[in-house]
């Protein structure tokens, strides 16, 4: 009995230390944005940001072309994901749904293209898109984050439909609708919450993505969020507060948008590992 | 034509009218069920062909080419053979990054494997809020996005108000770290890369494990007590090869991810101090976008991606058995 409460102890003890290390960077961006300079370059560090102050975010804000990243990261996103989810439920729903002929083979190759090595295609997609008038335009990042997005958003999708009893669509064409309204009154109400995970997913590879932001935009005022953050040194100098602050705000949307979806994640990556 | 009575089956055929006598419209609407499918994945076929095929074509044909700044301003590449290639291979400094890639790998997968699996193991043996408590911080963790990740951990580390300096100076454990800077060698800065890439690949590896272990029936742990197995006989003949499979997979993808890493490297010194934390990665990119050579560039990433493939052969092969 003894040895079983000292062995849950030092199991919750690991845990506890697990847990404070694991959140401590990020409590430690929160709470820098919220310190006052002088609070921030202290040789002892202060644990809390009293008394708190809003003005790093108010110069991270107020930097110039702020409002284009910001206006920048959005559009990309949210284009990038409305394409994607456009045709992917185009072909997540007629691979689900459809048996035919070379279905398998689609499938294979969604699989394949979910795997290419995106970072190896820099250099091509580079020189494929100087030659058209996309070149040094922030919509050539939506083509890009499309094609990173649209493998994972049809196999994300047909594992939803899948979900969908085929027996619902069949009774509401038996009753009469078409397959399209089947679709449209069955499958797709059902489907939704699939759509916004997936969705999400999207949005944040969007919103993250670094590489090819930071080497095909050349004129600044075509920078996403993530290539404004990673100059910190040259926007910011050594104002770590500001750094945060900046950090704190790209952060939001997608943290938000990850505990929406954070059951999914595991799930969803390794699935068909377990059943083995 | 077709397109548009493809488009009249999928939306104004009811039932009644298919099963009615086959009349010539009948006919069209049948040949447009069977075409429907294909043009629904059409524009999918389009993108990946044109998108994703054309540009793998393009690197391996460059790769054979001499592609530099002059040749993106009109004029004709010219076909060089293996040039690219031998001049890769015939580089020390390349082998010296190739070496250093594969360091770096080898000691990333097994950090966040072994870390990764420790964590779940014990997220498994825990109570309800604790576990709850834990796992919020892995998620934290695991959300945040990679250049968040490099930004923060450069405050964490800074020299003069880093909090790390401070840590260490207080417990007088390792010597005297005011002032020490991280990033004046390459083997510190790489200390500071992979912690901060365990901190974010963790989580996942975590509950990862923690799943494959719900995921085992009770009733054979309970067997084996009965039959006398003590906790470690358990963890070997039970609870590892139930795992097995999940953690060949999770060696997979980590092995995939963090050789092909760049963001994580480039945002906290663009591969500094003195090109000492240059991976394949950084090295193609610094070849290809800021050394405007394209050709060789692309030769890198095709010897990156033919170096991944020969280190994932044993995985692919031993998933292909565990699948049949």
């Amino acid at each position: 009995m003894n040895a079983l409460t000292s062995r849950r102890a030092a199991l919750n003890g690991v845990a506890v230390a697990i847990f404070a290390m694991w959140a401590f960077p990020f409590y430690w961006m929160v709470n820098s944005a919220f310190k006052r300079p002088e609070d921030i370059q202290t040789y002892v560090p202060r644990f809390l940001p009293w008394p708190p102050t809003l003005d790093n975010f108010a110069n991270a804000i107020g930097q110039p072309h702020f409002t284009d990243f910001l206006r920048n990261s959005v559009f990309v996103a949210a284009t990038t994901i409305a394409l994607a989810l456009l045709i992917g439920t185009l072909a997540a729903v007629t691979v689900a749904r459809v048996r035919f002929r070379g279905r398998r083979g689609f499938l294979l190759l969604v699989a394949i293209a979910q795997m290419a090595p995106f970072e190896g295609l820099l250099i091509p997609i580079y020189l494929v898109i100087r030659q058209t008038p996309l070149y040094n335009q922030v919509p050539s990042l939506i083509v890009v984050y499309f094609i990173f997005v649209l493998p994972f958003t049809i196999w994300s999708l047909r594992g939803f439909v899948d979900g969908i009893p085929i027996d619902l669509e069949e009774a509401a064409m038996v009753d009469g609708c078409s397959r399209l309204g089947a679709f449209r009154h069955v499958i797709l109400p059902l489907l939704l919450p699939g759509m916004v995970a997936t969705a999400i997913f999207g949005f944040i590879t969007a919103w993250n993505e670094f590489l090819y932001a930071n080497a095909f935009m050349t004129d600044v005022q075509n920078h996403t969020l993530p290539v404004w953050l990673s100059a910190f040194r040259t926007n910011f100098g050594v104002d770590w507060g500001g750094t945060m602050a900046a950090a704190t705000l790209f952060t939001l949307p997608v943290l938000i948008f990850f505990l929406i979806v954070q059951d999914r994640m595991v799930g969803g990556l390794t699935a068909g590992a377990v059943k083995g | 034509m077709v397109m548009r009575t493809a488009s009249g089956d999928l939306s104004s055929d009811d039932v009644v009218k298919r099963r009615g006598a086959p009349t010539p419209l009948a006919t069209v609407a049948s040949v447009g069920r069977r075409v429907a499918p294909y043009l629904a994945i059409l524009p999918t076929m389009a993108t990946f062909l044109v998108l994703l095929g054309y540009p793998v074509a393009l690197v391996v044909v460059l790769s054979f080419q001499k592609y530099n700044l002059a040749e993106l301003f009109g004029r004709a590449p010219s076909w060089i053979g293996l040039d690219n290639y031998r001049e890769i291979f015939g580089n020390p400094q390349v082998l010296t990054i190739v070496l250093r890639t594969f360091l770096f790998t080898i000691a990333n997968v097994a950090l966040t494997l072994v870390v990764g699996t420790l964590i779940g193991l014990l997220l498994s043996r825990l109570g309800r809020w604790i576990r709850m408590l834990v796992s919020i911080a892995l998620i934290l963790a695991w959300a945040v996005p990679v250049v968040t990740g490099s930004v923060v951990f450069q405050w964490l580390f800074d020299s003069k108000f880093g909090v790390v300096n401070w840590a260490l100076n207080s417990i007088r454990v390792f010597g005297d770290f005011t002032n020490h800077s991280w990033f004046d060698t390459g083997l510190t800065t790489f200390v500071v890369i992979t912690m901060m890439m365990l901190w974010q690949t963790v989580p996942f590896v975590a509950f990862s494990v923690f799943a494959g272990l719900g995921s085992i029936p009770k009733e054979q742990f309970e067997a084996a007590r009965v039959d006398g197995a003590d906790e470690r006989q358990m963890f070997r003949l039970i609870t590892f090869p139930s795992l097995a499979p999940i953690l060949l997979i999770l060696t997979f993808l980590s092995t995939i991810w963090d050789f092909k890493v760049f963001t994580q490297i480039w945002t906290m010194r663009q591969g500094g101090p003195n090109n000492e934390t240059e991976t394949l990665s950084i090295y193609a990119y610094q070849v290809g976008v800021a050394g405007n050579r394209f050709g060789l560039a692309a030769a890198v990433s095709c010897v990156m991606v033919a170096l991944l493939l020969i280190v994932l052969v044993p995985y692919i092969r031993r998933m292909i058995r565990t699948q049949e």
